[in-house]
């Protein structure tokens, strides 16, 4: 199957994702033996990949739906958005959004916000490399001062904020821990980080991701305090500094002079 | 500085050193070290070998020059059919 340089992309694009349609007409095959034939193996093999491409990536949403029914989706969403980079590892990044207007994922309103998690698990794992600033030097800065300091986070943190009980869902099916019963209108707030080569996914504390979002954005910590105490009036800071002392998530702290 | 920038200024540095000391402690119990020889084909955290250099690339079982992280202390202590675990990478 050789196609020529110059030809109709989109044509092509349309052609791939539709079954109904012809092979594109610049498609050539030796002896011009049935391209149509050709076309619709080629056709499988892309949305396969890529449906399986998702499966890998969103393995917990495939154990909550089944393999099944996490098939039919993830082809609805292969034919909805195909990747934009070549970068199969950033496909799925519009997934969650998808999941959340699937009408017949509506019976399960978490799915969607436990997509968004592995999506930050994925991203998280594929993020650089940084050296987490060891408990000692944290330990010997001048802590009076830090309400005015800044923090550079570790690249893979990440935070997902959910009205579910989502990081005790992500739990449960990584680990073949015994399934207790879940209270699923309580929130969570996911912390993904990746500080040497294994994934931590933690709960934070109510307020612990705007606290994260605050730092990230180049806030100082009492700027961040205010950001957590605004969304939650009982942000429990010793907590949540705690995880995230324990899972590295502090590359630098600047304390200013 | 104000009162009440005072207070917070109080309650993080209060707040962090509880934090470091909490850290501290959970992390002794949780320090891991790299263990060679012990990880399942294609379970490896990392190295497994010339040409290949990154988590889930080990070939077989047991792979010596491949490594899993697990808790620190007990690397040497396990057993595989193929001999126990070690800190350097080991030839089978």
């Amino acid at each position: 199957m050789t196609i020529s340089a110059d030809f109709d992309q989109g044509a092509f694009v349309r052609a791939l994702l539709d079954p109904e349609l012809p092979p594109p007409n610049e498609l050539e095959t030796p002896g011009g033996f049935r391209p149509e034939r050709r076309f619709a193996v080629y056709r499988n093999n892309v949305c396969v990949g890529l449906v399986d491409a998702l499966a890998e990536r969103f393995p917990i949403c495939l154990q909550l739906v089944g393999d099944e029914f996490f098939r039919a989706m993830a082809q609805c969403y292969v034919r909805e958005r195909l990747p934009r980079t070549p970068m199969l590892f950033e496909y799925g990044d519009a997934f969650a959004t998808f999941v959340s207007n699937f009408k017949p994922a509506r019976e399960l309103p978490y799915l969607p916000d436990v997509a968004r998690l592995e999506y930050a698990v994925g991203a998280a794992y594929h993020a650089a490399d940084a050296a987490p600033l060891p408990l000692e030097l944290i330990r010997a800065l001048p802590l009076d001062r830090l309400e005015s300091a800044t923090a550079v986070l570790h690249p893979s943190t990440q935070v997902v904020a959910s009205a579910y009980p989502i990081v005790s869902i992500w739990r449960r099916h990584m680990s073949d821990e015994k399934m207790k019963p879940l209270e699923l209108d309580r929130g969570e707030e996911a912390l993904v980080v990746r500080p040497e080569l294994a994934i931590s996914v933690s709960p934070l504390p109510s307020g612990g991701s705007d606290f994260v979002d605050a730092l990230r954005s180049g806030g100082t910590f009492g700027e961040a305090v205010n950001a957590a105490t605004a969304v939650a009036m009982d942000f429990k800071l010793t907590d949540c500094l705690r995880e995230l002392l324990l899972t590295g998530v502090f590359v630098a702290v600047s304390v200013a002079h | 500085m104000s009162d009440k920038k005072l207070c917070a200024a109080i309650a993080i540095a209060g707040a962090f050193a509880t934090a470091v000391a909490l850290a501290e402690t959970a992390k002794a119990a949780n320090d891991q070290e790299k263990c060679f020889g012990v990880s399942l084909k294609g379970k490896n955290d990392c190295a497994a070998g010339p040409g290949t250099s990154c988590a889930g690339t080990s070939k077989t079982n047991y792979q010596g020059d491949a490594w899993k992280y697990v808790p620190k202390g007990t690397c040497t202590s396990i057993v595989t059919p193929k001999g126990k675990g070690s800190l350097e990478p080991i030839s089978h």
